[in-house]
């Protein structure tokens, strides 16, 4: 354990300062330009109908939008960083330092999948959440004042933010394993043809579309391959079932309390969705290529670069 | 030192190589090789360029599959009695090893480096290795990437040598260093960390400078083992007679592994050689010259430089 815990420290130290420049600055870039920019709302009908409610919408809109924002810069940004993977080292040929030393395959290989692809992301949502925290503050003291901020219903904010928090949290690893014989591929496809990863599995795929299509007569590839996108999309959440009605403050307020409840049944039906031969195929797929990915790495081909 | 299939690979071997090939294709990079390191060793693995010295050492640290002789010449692999590839986490915390090009990611400060291997590696000592990097120029705040070449070799040195390793395989571990700072590791190396129960193997082409430090050596030469004997042993059964120009002919008909220029001979004659044989030569040949110690670097000679080249000097 003490062994994979380091070798997600050395992502961390590997990849701290682009990871604190990817979210830290657009935050403080975007916290100054609402400090000391303009302001404006243009509909004051719509203000008029949600009246005292009206913080809240932009407490809520700014924390969702900013944990929205930060989470897919660094989700988008671990998937580039991992389809890379299994030849990063190869760059500052520093490989064989680290298969000298006496870690194994698969900790080497899961470690970096682990952090990029769940802790970052999970981080990323906490560091979005603060910054939408302050843009709040910014935002709501500089439209309403900061005694209409203060007087936030924050109980039913809290509660609302820590049940989506902890449904996009438990989605996350759901979504990671939907979505992984796509990231692994792409990390096998880069670790065995370097450059050309992409194009050949690209052609690979085309190639498996035909087969699938044509003469298996299974249904179109690109169909499953959007199931998988699909579910991976909707174990993170799920926008389908969800609406709030800011007609009036008592619906806003409503619509909060309503949050939990609904993050409950959404994991609920992604939960439900694993239950499913696509799921199955999904992980055996993955496991397959893991397994590849070691058996890469365990015969040398680190090393020969 | 003496090759495996005469020596019972006891506990006292930290490495048993017995027919023991690496293969790069249809290249045979490492040459159905057989050896053991006992403990308590310094051997120096000498060969030319391309003679399989990486390979073998990349092949005792688990990174490049051996291949073992089958049926009746099945032989085997172990490195701290352990199978270098399939356990090699295991045998990898009781050896190190320092790979020919200084090869520390770029990215990373010294002390990064210091924090992963104080998880990474069970018996490393972030003391020690910040004791020995205090001896060198390398500051923990520098990054890689901003240290010189000699510099990071200094690094990687002082990071490998804080691991309490039973074995130490280190593949050219001077290259970029200045003479001082070869001085100082080789100094370090054998007054600190070699206690007479860990072993090391070092490859090298600066051959004069770690002879005196070397216990045992092993010569390749295009992939085959030409020489695995002890320095003691080498002394005693190879022999160098210098000798003046005027019984050079009678020298080369005694048929010398071979016969170097080497100044003046024993009758203070200008064009004085040296022959080195393997054994003893007939009295009437040993009295023609003033018998001398071999130097490992012309043992390295003779028994390496390829026939076609010898005919040239010749």
């Amino acid at each position: 354990m003490r062994t994979f815990l380091t070798l997600m420290q050395r992502e961390w130290l590997q990849h701290r300062f682009g990871w604190s420049l990817l979210t830290l600055v657009p935050l403080g870039l975007a916290l100054l330009v609402l400090s000391f920019g303009q302001i404006q709302v243009d509909s004051d009908a719509a203000i008029e109908r949600v009246g005292h409610a009206f913080p809240a919408i932009v407490t809520a809109v700014a924390m969702m939008a900013t944990t929205g924002l930060t989470f897919i810069i660094v989700a988008a940004t671990s998937l580039i960083l991992i389809s890379g993977l299994a030849r990063r080292d190869h760059q500052d040929r520093s490989v064989e330092f680290w298969l000298s030393l006496p870690t194994g395959h698969s900790s080497s290989l899961a470690a970096p999948l682990v952090t990029h692809l769940l802790v970052a992301p999970a981080a990323a949502l906490f560091i979005g959440l603060a910054g939408g925290w302050l843009f709040s503050l910014v935002v709501v003291t500089r439209l309403a004042g900061l005694p209409a901020w203060l007087a936030l219903p924050w109980g039913d904010i809290v509660i609302a933010v820590t049940a989506m928090l902890a449904r996009v949290l438990v989605g996350l690893p759901l979504a990671v394993l939907w979505a992984a014989p796509l990231v692994l591929a792409q990390v096998l496809a880069n670790a065995y043809f370097k450059r050309w990863g992409l194009p050949v599995l690209l052609l690979l795929l085309a190639a498996a579309g035909l087969l699938v299509d044509r003469w298996l007569g299974l249904g179109s590839l690109s169909q499953l391959i959007g199931d998988v996108l699909r579910n991976a999309a909707q174990a993170l959440v799920t926008s389908g079932n969800y609406s709030m009605e800011p007609r009036s403050a008592e619906g806003v307020f409503q619509g909060l309390r309503q949050i939990p409840g609904w993050a409950l049944a959404d994991l609920a039906g992604a939960v439900r969705a694993l239950a499913s031969p696509l799921f199955a195929g999904c992980l055996a797929t993955a496991a397959a290529m893991f397994a590849l990915l070691v058996d890469w790495r365990r015969r040398g081909a680190g090393a020969a670069g | 030192m003496s090759a495996a299939t005469s020596t019972p690979s006891g506990t006292d071997h930290l490495v048993v190589a017995d027919h023991l090939s690496v293969h790069y294709g249809s290249k045979r990079a490492v040459d159905d090789v057989s050896f053991v390191i006992p403990k308590g060793r310094v051997v120096g693995l000498l060969g030319h360029n391309g003679a399989g010295k990486t390979t073998l050492m990349k092949a005792m640290v688990g990174l490049t599959p051996a291949k073992l002789g089958a049926g009746s010449d099945a032989g085997q692999l172990r490195v701290l009695g352990l199978h270098p590839q399939q356990q090699r986490v295991q045998m990898l915390q009781g050896a190190c090893y320092i790979p020919d090009v200084a090869i520390l990611p770029r990215w990373a400060r010294v002390e990064d480096l210091i924090t992963l291997m104080s998880g990474l590696h069970p018996h490393f000592s972030a003391n020690r290795a910040r004791s020995l990097l205090k001896r060198t120029s390398v500051g923990l705040r520098d990054k890689v990437k901003t240290l010189s070449k000699g510099m990071v070799v200094q690094a990687h040195l002082a990071l490998i040598a804080a691991i309490d390793a039973r074995l130490m395989i280190l593949d050219e571990p001077t290259l970029g260093l200045d003479v001082i700072s070869r001085k100082a590791f080789y100094e370090m190396l054998i007054d600190e960390w070699c206690d007479g129960e860990r072993s090391v193997l070092i490859s090298t082409h600066q051959v004069e400078e770690i002879e005196s430090l070397l216990s045992d050596v092993l010569m390749l030469n295009e992939g085959k083992l030409v020489l695995s004997i002890s320095l003691e042993d080498m002394d005693r059964r190879f022999v160098a007679l210098s000798h003046d120009a005027e019984v050079a002919e009678r020298m080369s008909a005694a048929h010398p592994l071979l016969r170097y220029r080497s100044g003046p001979g024993p009758g203070g004659q200008r064009g004085g050689s040296t022959a080195v044989f393997d054994g003893l030569p007939p009295a009437d040949v040993l009295a023609l010259g003033q018998r001398v110690r071999p130097s490992l670097v012309d043992l390295f000679v003779a028994l390496t430089r390829k026939p076609e080249l010898d005919r040239q000097h010749f």
